[in-house]
């Protein structure tokens, strides 16, 4: 029994692996077959070289050399704004109107229209608004973000056991204490889920907001990489770039797990 | 240590004692659904003297939990009144505490946290709310279990933190609907008899929503028995069996047979 589920454990650590193994595997074989032209498939081999230039060379030699701390701290700077705006509005906004009917029927049918909007037809918009840069991409950051967030904040507070409520209301728990330490934990399972969607499509829109041609940043490494033919470096950003978002995720519901028992407890 | 209770000793009278509960022509009907114009609840009139212990008993659907609510604060009657020692009660509070049938315990905090919620804001210094915790604790049999999660824990354990949560609160009233309902029958007995411990021991007014006879017969002082459509009182039954009680006796059994047949 013990056995079993020691090694049912460790299958479930490696099963995460499996597919980023296998897609590694095949491209590498595909490279070393010569089947596909190394302008559209970079080699393996040519994308880690580009990576460790990119990354941990002085500035200068060659083209994107040691630049990935710029970028990455510039990136970050935009996703965390554009996020944390996000979880500023939406999280409030969300339960509020999760409780209060009132507020519900005021925003619903707007949130939800403009939820059908796509991303990238705010960006033009945007760019008029805001010029290139910084704002642009914080604004589109921001929009993204905040539609998870209020919608599984809302719908968290909306499914509170009414009993819970209760419960506190006898206990004597007034309003306001009531909302933080029955409703929000109640609800937080919901709200973790909208923050972990949130933070993911965060940095999609950082990339689409850094492709309008900023100076600095992974999504404008990309870019700048396609005008250079450098298809190796386009490889390179795409896999930082899911690296760092996973890196994200986790250390969001880390921070999450440590800061409330609610996150901690429940499932 | 036991300054916070009252402790009542075994002469208990609650027939001389004052009226704490006091509910005057109270009526409940809902909107268009199901309980149609009769209503749920017609004309309720009945007081619960300090210390009492009884029993609602009524078949299914006869607004016990209705009128339970209505007590709680959680929903206003439609016309009549409550009155806690002489004041009108409308909104919860901790005087009128409930322990709920369904599990309503906060699934994020600990045995411990969730008996000490209530006391969290009361002027009491963090010692003193300790000390009353590890009280109610032990005192529903729960030391070993302080640091447990709703989710780790049998039913029965969960219906003794439910219990421990509101005693600790000093009720005026307690609230109870069908709380020992879903449990087997040896986990229904041991909680009859805890809830007889702990009533003999701080002495707080019962009510006790049940549709089991014999249960009500254990437990009450006085049995009230509802009738349906509408829910109304049938019956005020003293029940003066001595106590502790024995399920084997002949009194006992007398008692069971004669309420069962006046609910059928
Ligand atoms: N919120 C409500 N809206 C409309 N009707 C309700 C509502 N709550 C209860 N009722 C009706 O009131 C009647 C009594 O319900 P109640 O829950 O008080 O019965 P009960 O005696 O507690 O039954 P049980 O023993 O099954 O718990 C039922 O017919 C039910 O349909
Ligand atoms: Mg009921």
């Amino acid at each position: 029994m013990n056995r079993l589920n020691s090694t049912s454990g460790r299958l479930n650590r490696l099963l995460p692996w499996f597919l980023p193994v296998v897609s590694f595997l095949s491209w590498f074989a595909v490279s070393e077959s010569g089947m596909v032209p190394t302008y559209l498939l970079p080699h393996p081999k040519d994308v880690l070289a580009a990576a460790s230039t990119y990354i941990f060379s002085e500035a200068g030699q060659g083209s994107h050399a040691g630049r990935f701390f710029e970028d990455l701290t510039a990136s970050t700077i935009r996703v965390m704004s554009g996020f944390g705006l996000a979880v500023v509005v939406g999280i409030p906004l969300g339960i509020v109107s999760g409780r209060v009917a009132l507020v519900n029927g005021m925003l619903g049918m707007t949130v939800n229209a403009l939820r059908a909007v796509p991303g990238i037809s705010w960006l033009p918009l945007a760019m008029v608004w805001f010029g290139i840069g910084l704002k642009t991409t914080v604004f589109l950051v921001a929009l993204a973000a905040f539609f998870p967030i209020y919608l599984n904040a809302e719908a968290g507070a909306r499914q509170v056991s009414p009993i819970l409520l209760q419960a506190g209301a006898m206990m004597g728990v007034n309003r306001l204490r009531g909302t933080f330490a029955i409703l929000i934990p109640a609800a937080m399972p919901h709200i973790i889920t909208g923050l972990r969607l949130g933070m993911g499509i965060s940095w999609a829109y950082l990339v689409l907001g850094e492709l309008t041609g900023v100076s600095n940043g992974l999504g404008a490494v990309i870019m700048d990489a396609r005008m250079l033919g450098r298809i190796d470096i386009i490889v390179v950003g795409i896999i930082l770039i899911a690296l760092i978002g996973r890196l994200c995720d986790l250390g969001l519901h880390q921070l999450l797990r440590l800061s409330f028992k609610s996150a901690r407890r429940m499932p | 240590m036991t300054t916070r209770l009252r402790i009542v000793g075994t002469g208990r009278k609650p027939e001389v004692a004052p009226v704490v509960l006091e509910i005057q022509r109270l009526s409940k009907r809902f909107g268009t659904h199901g309980s149609g114009d009769a209503g749920v609840l017609k004309e309720i009139s009945m007081k619960a003297r300090r210390g009492e212990m009884i029993c609602i008993l009524g078949r299914s659907g006869c607004g016990k939990s209705t009128l339970l609510k209505i007590l709680a604060g959680f929903m206003p009657p439609s016309s009549g009144l409550v009155r806690l020692n002489g004041n009108p009660v409308s909104r919860p509070g901790p005087d009128r505490c409930v322990v709920f049938q369904e599990d309503a315990l906060f699934p994020w905090l600990t045995v411990r946290e969730n008996i000490a919620f209530g006391l969290k804001g009361r002027k009491m210094d963090r010692g003193e709310q300790q000390r009353e915790v590890d009280r109610f604790v032990s005192l529903v049999g729960l030391t070993d279990y302080g640091d447990y999660l709703p989710q780790e824990i049998s039913g029965g354990m969960k219906q003794r933190v439910s219990l421990a949560r509101v005693l600790i609160l000093q009720p005026e009233v307690l609230l109870m609907d069908e709380p020992f309902a879903a449990l087997d029958a040896q986990t229904r007995e041991e909680m009859q008899n805890l809830l007889l411990y702990l009533w003999e021991k701080l002495s707080h007014t019962v009510l006790f929503v049940t549709h089991d006879v014999n249960e009500a017969v254990l437990l009450a002082d006085r049995i009230i028995l509802f009738e349906k459509e509408p829910g109304r009182i049938k019956k005020d039954i003293k029940i003066s069996l001595p106590r502790p009680r024995e399920k084997s006796t002949e009194g006992y059994f007398a008692h069971c047979r004669s309420i069962t047949s006046e609910i059928r």
